[in-house]
């Protein structure tokens, strides 16, 4: 029984990437062709709910305690919750911060990307989400050795996403930080998320360390939730940053 | 010399010179090693700055239990700091009871601080023409003087949401604990690097730090961004802790309306500062990165734009001023009916007034913008969304003259502090409405009418509500009683000089003067104004010295007052004072209303009996 | 109720007695505006209001607290009265109808002092660091005081050179921030003749209490004199007007005519010659060279001077002005 819903679980977490994955493909292509702008706010905020409500389980927030002593873990478990959802809600603001900070600045201009290299970091960063999602499921059901190889795949790609936007993509730009108002926003966009992704990667590290030595359970392993959700919560921001930097708008002269 | 290190915040010091140091060493050698000239102070001294607040919150200890969590270790559950004595007051306490009074005790400090900043330039105001000041200094020390009381109260605010919100939830402690401690030390660095702007040429901007001017300015400006900053993440982290514990720690029978008022006021004042202060944060980041790697924001030959800058910051700076004032009138609201010995008239509309209060608040920020070149067409709207701002708070005023009422009405000094809180916040919100109205306001702006505006709700809001909040509860926090008559000469040197400080400031800034000058035409005839505002500052400076003089004597040979003083009906003062450390040994359910006072036989809390 | 009738009465003699105070104590500057006296209006509307609702939460608050202090002996709590919802919708929706009256009437008052008057006079008006400049386009005139045609509109087109600061007339009532890179725009139509002051409100930096000018309302007639006086008094030699410029502008802060080394390129024998560029490359300083160099220098930098440092005063000089100061730069030889 439980492995059947370890199984449904798992291909819900499949289903959901595939979804996904097919709407940032739309995306790219409507930016290509249509170039209506709304479209390309339209969808990521579909991908986010999706993320908000499969990846991350925000619904969670909302069970009833079965147990009311203060002193339990699962309650404790849902005011930790509460508590990381909290942060990313402050932590979001920033994002929306440097979100307006572009429309004012750049409006219907973009920044000269290379728009290969950027499709492939999104991609990189939304499959990290996928096995990010499927360690957490693997833990949920207690199979240690598969959460470790899961968190350790999220990881890796984690710190390819790294390493093509910090290591390749700020080399090859046509531009510096000082150039041009593109190239200010651009760095300070990418630069803000790429902190939080580093943040990530260190989250994950220890997740992993810790994992391998046996310290998370089925029943008890809110480290891994936390580092998961807030995984997905920088990818999620990327859903955004993506199309604000990449596709919406026509290249400033 | 071992117990000399035992302090948390002396070695909390240390590692923050080390932290500075190695920050600046470190910067030096990338530039050195990018090919660059390897010293410039700017980069070197903002990333020292940096390093440095995060030494020294290694050093103070904050960090420990979070490291040994990562790396696997099991932590307590409860620490046992009973037998700690004072020192627990200097390191990194988990008892929110302590971390209240450390918050309480930097709040203190700032605002002497930043009142001594104000003697200084109100001095050199009180004639015509540069007495001993340099206009940097007096740009430096106006500046300072207002971004320090601003953040003096946001850590006063947290000083009394820390206290109270477990007492009057009948938590033992707050959500996250840990969390609390590492909240109230980042403000200690945070503190020292906004002081050492002085150190480094100042900055003439005012706190209002706009570019481009911000951006020109000494190296002084940066440690201001970077000192704000700082202290912001400490009060989201704060508010954080708050919303959580109010969610979560809440006795059995405590629904939302019967909670105490001030616990409406705090989620209201945590909503606003959890979520807007990110963006004072950014707009000052972005600022320092304009400074530091060129990046044109705010550059128009760049393709920037200065009012973006303005957009971002006051879209935080509104709202923070509802965090200013919003847990002033929440106190005003819960210790009204201990002295009037009367229900809060309307309770619950008072309760959603602080919430409507903080909504309204973000959508407002554009008043402060009324002259500043943005888009036309935003200005009317924003002069309707901030008049409707004056409603809920209305709805405030009259609930307590409906709690004074038919009351019996006692003059103990926070009541008297309190009813300076109601009259002086008056006059404030009565000053609103013309600076909301564009055209009024387009006289207004820039001049001392606002500066007398926003001293009024200020001291109406915080400063003397704060004052009543300390005389009120300073028996549950150390076993003694302030003393009554100087309680009371403090009052009556502060409040009369207060009000007569805001309404000359009023006049002069509707007769033309400007904010934020070194000296004045004395053709405009502003001399003698000037000379009765600065005597007026003296004598307010003269109650803080009588308080401060009360509260040392006090802790040591006050009254002993270890019941219930004020005959209230709030849990916290169903148990003997001070506080027992665990807070409620027997823990309480709550049957009744919290102010049923004037209702025979009525009970707000029971105590469970011992099995 | 006895207690209703007392507070009516000292509420109607305390807000009298406020307003007399207040509006007799002298509160704002002569009213020298059009717009200052649609703006008056509002506040004297304000002044009653605020007497009003002073008056009104004050005498309350005073009335209970000497009828219903606790008296020597008294023992016993307070009347027990949680609320009254009556009460409460009515001081919930009386003040909001009240504030949305007071914004209808803002915003109308807002259409007035913006009034567009077709014939308005145009006026750029330029700030920096700490100094006002003003250019009259329609008589090609330059001056740094402004003179203003008493009971005309007057359009004031402005920008900074470097930082915010802020035009303000007391007087006026009226302010607008100067935004460098934009131009914001203030209607002024000056009804007082008579000798005024415009002070910079918004801070600037150290001099800021000092960034101040003269404004001067004249009769029409005063005023034609004054711009003859000033289109005479330019010299009609395009070279000399070109070195009053330099002067009126600020050039010769930063670029010597006599071969000294300043912040900028010294000017003698600067035209035709040949100008190494920050970039490596080399140009020869003809005029095309020299008007890029005046109105956006950072497109081109000499080689060995700093960068972003001349403001940009694409938007403060016109072609007129460009040429004149070539023409004086051509004569340093």
């Amino acid at each position: 029984m439980e492995q059947q819903h370890k199984s449904s679980a798992l291909l819900l977490g499949l289903l959901v990437f595939s979804a996904l994955a097919v709407l940032t493909a739309v995306e790219f292509v409507l930016a290509l062709t249509i170039k209506l702008w709304q479209f390309l706010v339209l969808i990521p905020l579909i991908k986010a709910g999706l993320v908000l409500y499969y990846y991350m389980h925000i619904s969670r927030l909302f069970e009833a305690d079965l147990d009311s002593d203060h002193e339990s873990y699962t309650y404790k478990l849902l005011t930790n919750r509460i508590g990381l959802w909290l942060f990313l809600l402050s932590d979001a603001f920033i994002f929306g911060g440097l979100l307006l900070s572009r429309i004012n600045l750049l409006g219907l201009t973009r920044p000269d990307l290379n728009q290969v290299l950027g499709l492939a970091v999104t991609s990189i960063l939304l499959i990290s989400s996928f096995f990010a999602n499927r360690a957490e499921i693997l833990m949920e059901y207690g199979n240690r050795k598969q959460f470790i190889i899961n968190i350790a795949i999220t990881m890796g790609l984690g710190i390819l996403f790294l390493v093509g936007v910090v290591g390749v993509e700020w080399r090859l730009a046509p531009f510096g930080p000082a150039d041009s108002i593109q190239g200010a926003i651009f760095y300070v966009m990418t630069g803000f998320h790429a902190f939080h992704v580093l943040t990530g990667v260190i989250f994950l590290a220890i997740v992993l360390r810790n994992g391998s030595r046996g310290l998370y359970s089925a029943e008890k392993h809110w480290a891994v939730e936390a580092c998961v959700v807030y995984w997905h919560f920088v990818d999620v921001v990327w859903f955004f940053f993506y199309p604000a930097l990449y596709l919406i708008g026509t290249l400033a002269k | 010399m071992r117990k000399f290190f035992s302090l948390g915040l002396l070695r909390g010091l240390l590692w923050q010179i080390l932290g500075t140091a190695i920050g600046i060493g470190i910067l030096t050698g990338i530039r050195q090693l990018l090919g660059l000239a390897a010293w410039k102070p700017e980069p070197a001294i903002v990333f020292g700055a940096l390093l440095g607040a995060m030494f020294f919150l290694y050093g103070v200890g904050v960090l420990n239990d979070w490291i040994r969590v990562a790396a696997g270790k099991e932590i307590p559950e409860h620490i046992d700091e009973s037998g700690l004595g004072w020192r627990r007051y200097f390191g990194a306490s988990l008892d929110h009871k302590v971390i209240g009074i450390q918050y309480l005790t930097l709040s203190l400090v700032l605002m002497v601080v930043g009142g001594i900043f104000a003697l200084i330039f109100r001095a050199e105001l009180a004639n015509t023409g540069m007495q001993f000041l340099t206009l940097m200094e007096y740009n430096t020390l106006m500046s300072l003087h207002g971004i320090v009381m601003i953040v003096g109260i946001l850590i006063g605010i947290a000083a009394f949401m820390n206290y109270l919100v477990p007492l009057l939830i009948g938590a033992c402690d707050m959500s996250f604990p840990r969390l609390n401690a590492f909240a109230f030390w980042l403000a200690v660095p945070a503190g020292i690097i906004l002081l050492s702007s002085l150190a480094l040429g100042g900055f003439d901007t005012g706190w209002t730090g706009y570019p481009p001017l911000s951006v020109r300015a000494p190296i002084g400006m940066q440690m201001f961004f970077l000192g704000v900053s700082l202290a912001g993440f400490s009060t989201i982290l704060g508010s954080l802790n708050i919303i959580v514990t109010i969610i979560r720690q809440r006795a059995p029978g405590m629904t939302p309306f019967r909670m105490p008022i001030f616990i409406w006021a705090s989620i209201a004042t945590s909503i606003i500062s959890l979520t807007a202060t990110q963006l004072i944060g950014l707009s000052f980041q972005m600022v320092m990165f304009q400074r530091l790697f060129g990046m044109g924001f705010f550059d128009p030959g760049k393709g920037g734009n200065p009012i973006l800058f303005q957009h971002l910051f006051w879209f935080y700076s509104h709202p923070a001023v509802y965090v200013f004032v919003l847990p002033g009138l929440g106190l005003i609201s819960e210790m009204l009916p201990v002295f009037t010995r009367k229900p809060l008239f309307g309770y619950k509309w008072v309760a959603i007034s602080s919430i409507a209060i903080a909504l309204i608040g973000f959508l407002v920020w554009g008043h402060h913008m009324f002259a500043s070149g943005m888009a036309e067409y935003l200005r009317v709207p924003f002069m309707y969304s901030t008049l409707l701002v004056a409603v809920p708070t209305g709805v405030k005023f009259f609930s307590w003259l409906g709690t004074l009422w038919r009351g019996k009405i006692t003059y103990e000094t926070p009541m008297l502090f309190l009813l300076a809180g109601i009259v002086v916040f008056l006059i404030g919100g009565l000053t609103g409405p013309p600076n909301a109205t564009v055209s009024t306001d387009l006289h207004l702006t820039d001049t001392y009418f606002i500066v007398g505006h926003f001293h009024d709700t200020m001291f109406g809001g915080y400063v003397f509500p704060f004052f009543a909040a300390i005389y009120f509860w300073f028996p549950k926090m150390t076993g003694r009683r302030l003393n009554e008559k100087l309680g009371k000469l403090h009052f009556w040197l502060m409040a009369p000089a207060f009000i007569a400080l805001s309404l000359v400031m009023m006049r002069v800034g509707m007769l033309g003067m400007r904010r934020r000058i070194a000296d004045y035409d004395p053709a405009l005839n502003f001399v003698i104004d000037n000379k009765i505002m600065t005597v007026a500052a003296f004598i307010i400076a003269l109650g803080v010295l009588v308080f401060l003089i009360n509260v040392f004597w006090s802790i040591r040979k006050g009254e002993v007052a270890t019941g219930n003083l004020w005959n209230s009906r709030s849990p916290e003062w169903q148990v003997p004072s001070p506080m027992p450390i665990y807070n409620y040994e027997k823990p309480f359910e709550v049957v009744g209303e919290p102010y049923d006072y004037g209702l025979p036989g009525s009970v707000y809390v029971k105590f469970k009996e011992s099995e | 109720m006895r207690h209703v009738v007392i507070i009516t009465i000292l509420v109607i003699a305390s807000t009298l007695l406020i307003h007399t105070g207040l509006t007799n104590i002298g509160l704002l500057p002569a009213e020298a505006s059009a717009q200052s006296v649609e703006i008056d209006q509002l506040f004297g509307m304000y002044i009653w209001m605020i007497s009003a609702l002073f008056s009104l939460i004050m005498v309350v608050l005073v009335y209970c607290l000497i009828v219903f202090r606790r008296r020597k002996g008294e023992t016993g709590d307070g009347a027990y009265i949680t609320g009254n919802s009556a009460l409460e919708i009515a001081w919930t929706a009386i003040p909001l109808i009240l504030v949305v009256i007071l914004a209808y009437i803002g915003g109308k008052s807002l259409g007035v002092i913006r009034r567009i008057d077709p014939s308005a006079m145009k006026v750029k008006v330029i700030a920096g660091q700490w100094y006002w400049q003003y250019q009259y386009p329609e008589y090609g005139v330059s001056s740094t005081d402004l003179y203003l045609p008493v009971g005309h509109q007057i359009d004031l087109l402005m920008t900074s050179n470097d930082v915010i600061h802020s035009f303000w007339v007391p007087e006026f009532r009226v302010k607008q921030d100067l935004v460098p890179g934009r131009t914001t725009e203030l209607r002024v139509t000056p009804t007082l003749i008579g000798e005024y002051k415009v002070r910079c409100a918004e801070l600037c930096g150290t001099r800021h209490a000092y960034m101040e000018g003269l404004v001067n309302v004249v009769s029409q007639a005063d005023f034609d004199n004054w711009i003859s006086e000033q289109q005479s008094a330019a010299p009609a030699d395009p070279a000399l007007r070109g070195q009053q410029l330099a002067q009126d502008y600020g050039c010769t802060n930063c670029h010597s005519t006599d071969g000294s080394e300043k912040i900028g390129p010294t000017w003698q024998h600067l035209y035709l010659s040949n100008v190494e560029l920050s970039d490596g490359t080399s140009v020869v300083a003809d005029d095309n060279y020299l008007k890029t160099a005046i109105v956006n220098a950072n497109l081109q930098i000499v080689k060995g001077f700093p960068a972003n440092v001349m403001p940009d005063f694409s938007n403060t000089l016109d072609q007129t002005m460009v040429e004149s100061m070539v023409a004086h730069i051509k004569t340093l030889k």
